[in-house]
């Protein structure tokens, strides 16, 4: 299985040189539709793929279903309700959950000496993963009423654009995918049933490479309002596993900030948390597992890089 | 506290020196009309030097004033005659960060005359007219505040909405944002006097920029002007009612919005945020959220002397009924104040006792005064807190 996962695309492309490593001929699928509806504005990706590159064109078959699809169209309303207000839950506690175990660690880290032994810094953190599963119970949950009640499977419009993604993935020879609002993304592939085959080559950026994830977690510690804390949001394709992806790791986190690194990479303490800055190029091992000088975030808080086997 | 747009320095770069400019020119002796002129064209005024400013007034007069309503400066701040000459000049703090608004006065014999500085370009509208500006050091215009022509353009559309409650047609100028689509959900805001909202604080540009930098949801907004506006304002029955019963349904069945309180907000600054709030206590579950901008606030903790005159009577009996039984009618509210104005004590007060009910408050002061400018500066902290953007979910 050949997975890549690039930096940003933006000011470093080097999706053409990495696909041209492949050493594949034939047509390259392209799944861009974090883009939006900016997902037919592909003249640069286009040249970035040699002019090879076959768009799937999610969003677009997205807004042709919901458009057709009456049925589909109102429960995926009701459904997108629902997820805001479980967001809004999920968003409550993990902030009082994660005050807390800041307020820990800082008492903990400016008084030498103070509290060792008692775990509470530990102990606050597996609070925070117990919000984090009991969001993504409740998700799953959500996932599992709304597949019962609505007609996904049954659904003419929807069957039809599965074929066609199936058939155009079928005669694939790479699967490229960008970045974008990873949301769009993820439920454009939840929505088409999306598999990759696993003997099809993928090399994904941003967005892109979050959606290959086990668990996609957000995170800006720059907004407009100050830091926000980075949250599980859903379920990747799980095609990459023990990897949690953080793209733009240098403009989004404020890595200076050891002490809330830290808590970021051992919240995540089973996954590595992988940074995808300008230029990286990480290649995964043939049993998926982490190249040497792949960058991740260590738990005392400093970026290392994975040393060779 | 917020120092949203009081990065940077201003245009030039002014640094402290070790002596005032004024001062150096006064130390120079006699003082002709050309080396005047070669001053004021070399340094402009107000004169912004470390955290010092130097107001300046040439001409005849028998006295020069500075008029402005900073609280804790002197109001009148009088200037004084350069030698025999007829430069004026008054000195005064202007602490980092700080944005005065101001006029000059002169007294000739009985007559006094209130105008814009003469030699300083740089003014503000507001409903009550323009006034001159005097920016410190780390105060810039925010750059979201500027048309960006890469921002799509929302649309705005003016409508009249016939109401019983205030029994009359009331015009509400509504903002769709640009890619506007009926199989989104969208937040709504409404602001209490809209008309001003737009024109002084250039809040369809701020709405389009904030959208377009994915800092604020796409939502949908309401600007709503009064009529009268110290009648309907302070705690109005028939103005609430318009707004809850009338005017929320209406859009509600118009438009695709968030049909939740956490979607919903009010907005309003100074009577608009006690029309803001009073609507919210009337109608307590319906909004989630408040944006209040230097809102009237003032109360009473004996007797009734308040010092506001008349018109803030039901202001006062309102807030100080609010006091004694305060309630949680929404979940969450964003506040703002200037420091130099006479509500940053009330509302300084308020957020304690908001915040002992179980609502999530955000507070951020400004130096800044009651104006449109400083309510325009702290938009988007507001927006983005109570609305944020996707800029959580894009990784491009």
């Amino acid at each position: 299985m050949t997975t890549i996962l690039l930096g940003p695309q933006r000011f470093q492309t080097t999706a053409t040189t990495v696909l041209r490593s492949l050493g594949t001929d034939g047509p390259v699928a392209t799944i861009n539709s974090g883009w939006e509806e900016r997902e037919d504005v592909v003249d640069e990706l286009d040249a970035a793929l040699d002019g090879r590159a076959v768009h799937l064109r999610l969003h677009h078959r997205m807004l042709d279903v919901l458009a057709k699809d009456h049925a589909f169209a109102s429960a995926a309303l009701a459904f997108r309700d629902r997820h805001d207000d479980l967001l809004a839950l999920y968003r409550l506690r993990l902030h009082h959950a994660l005050d807390g175990v800041y307020a820990v660690q800082r008492r903990v880290w400016s008084t030498p000496g103070f509290g060792v032994g008692f775990g509470a810094v530990d102990d606050g953190i597996e609070g925070v993963r117990s919000v984090d599963r009991w969001y993504l119970r409740a998700l799953r949950d959500l996932y599992g009423d709304f597949a019962a009640h609505s007609p996904i499977d049954g659904s003419g419009v929807i069957g039809w654009h599965r074929g066609e993604i199936e058939a155009i993935l079928a005669h694939a020879a790479a699967l490229v995918m960008p970045g974008g609002h990873v949301g769009t993304l993820l439920r454009t592939l939840r929505l088409f049933a999306l598999r990759i085959p696993d003997s099809l080559p993928v090399i994904a950026w941003s967005a892109g490479a979050m959606a290959l994830t086990e668990r996609v977690v957000l995170f800006h510690d720059h907004g407009p309002e100050g830091a926000s804390e980075s949250e599980v949001f859903d379920a990747g394709l799980g095609r990459v596993r023990g990897i949690v992806v953080l793209p733009h790791a240098r403009r989004r986190l404020r890595l200076e900030d050891r002490a809330r690194c830290a808590i970021l990479a051992r919240r995540f303490t089973e996954q590595h948390c992988v940074l995808l800055d300008d230029g990286t190029t990480v290649r995964l091992r043939a049993d998926g597992s982490l190249p040497a000088g792949a960058r991740i975030l260590g738990v005392d808080g400093i970026v290392h890089e994975v040393r060779p086997r | 506290m917020s120092a949203s747009g009081r990065q940077g320095q201003p245009a030039g770069g002014r640094r402290a020196p070790g002596r005032l400019a004024i001062n150096r020119l006064r130390e120079r002796g006699p003082l002709d009309p050309e080396t005047i002129d070669r001053f004021l064209a070399r340094h402009g005024a107000p004169i912004v030097e470390g955290e010092r400013a130097t107001f300046l007034f040439r001409g005849e007069a028998d006295e020069v004033f500075v008029r402005h309503r900073v609280v804790g400066l002197p109001d009148p701040l009088p200037l004084r005659r350069i030698g025999d000459s007829d430069l004026w000049a008054g000195t005064t703090d202007l602490p980092t960060g700080s944005r005065v608004e101001y006029q000059l006065e002169t007294r000739h014999g009985e007559r006094y005359h209130r105008f814009n500085d003469p030699l300083n370009p740089r003014v503000a509208n507001s409903p009550m007219g323009s006034s001159s500006v005097c920016a410190a050091v780390g105060y810039q215009v925010p750059e979201w505040v500027h048309h960006d022509p890469e921002a799509r353009p929302g649309d705005l559309v003016e409508e009249v909405v016939r109401s019983k409650a205030l029994r009359r047609d009331q015009p509400v100028h509504l903002y769709l944002p640009a890619r506007f689509s009926r199989a989104a959900r969208y937040p709504l805001l409404v602001v209490h006097d809209g008309t001003d909202y737009l024109g002084y604080t250039a809040m369809k540009t701020v709405l389009d920029n904030l959208i377009h930098r994915l800092d604020t949801a796409p939502m949908i907004v309401a600007f709503v002007p009064p009529r009268d506006r110290l009648k309907e304002y302070p705690n109005h029955a028939p103005h609430a009612r318009f707004v809850a019963r009338e005017l929320l349904p209406l859009l509600t069945d118009r438009f695709p919005l968030q049909d939740n309180p956490a979607g919903r907000t009010l907005m309003g600054s100074s009577f608009g945020g006690i029309a803001a709030l009073s609507t919210a206590v009337r109608y307590p579950g319906l909004f989630g959220s408040l944006f209040l901008q230097s809102a009237s606030l003032v109360f009473t903790d004996i007797g009734t002397d308040h010092g506001g005159g008349p018109f803030f009577d039901p202001v006062v009996r309102f807030v100080n009924r609010y006091r004694a039984r305060p309630s949680a009618p929404v979940d969450r509210i964003f506040m703002t104040c200037g420091t130099y104005e006479p509500l940053i004590t009330p509302n300084r007060s308020m957020v304690p006792v908001f915040r002992a009910t179980g609502m999530t408050v955000k507070y951020t002061e400004s130096r800044d005064g009651h104006n449109w400018e400083n309510w325009r500066d702290q938009l988007r902290d507001g927006l983005s807190w109570l609305h944020p953007g996707p800029q959580l979910f894009v990784y491009e």
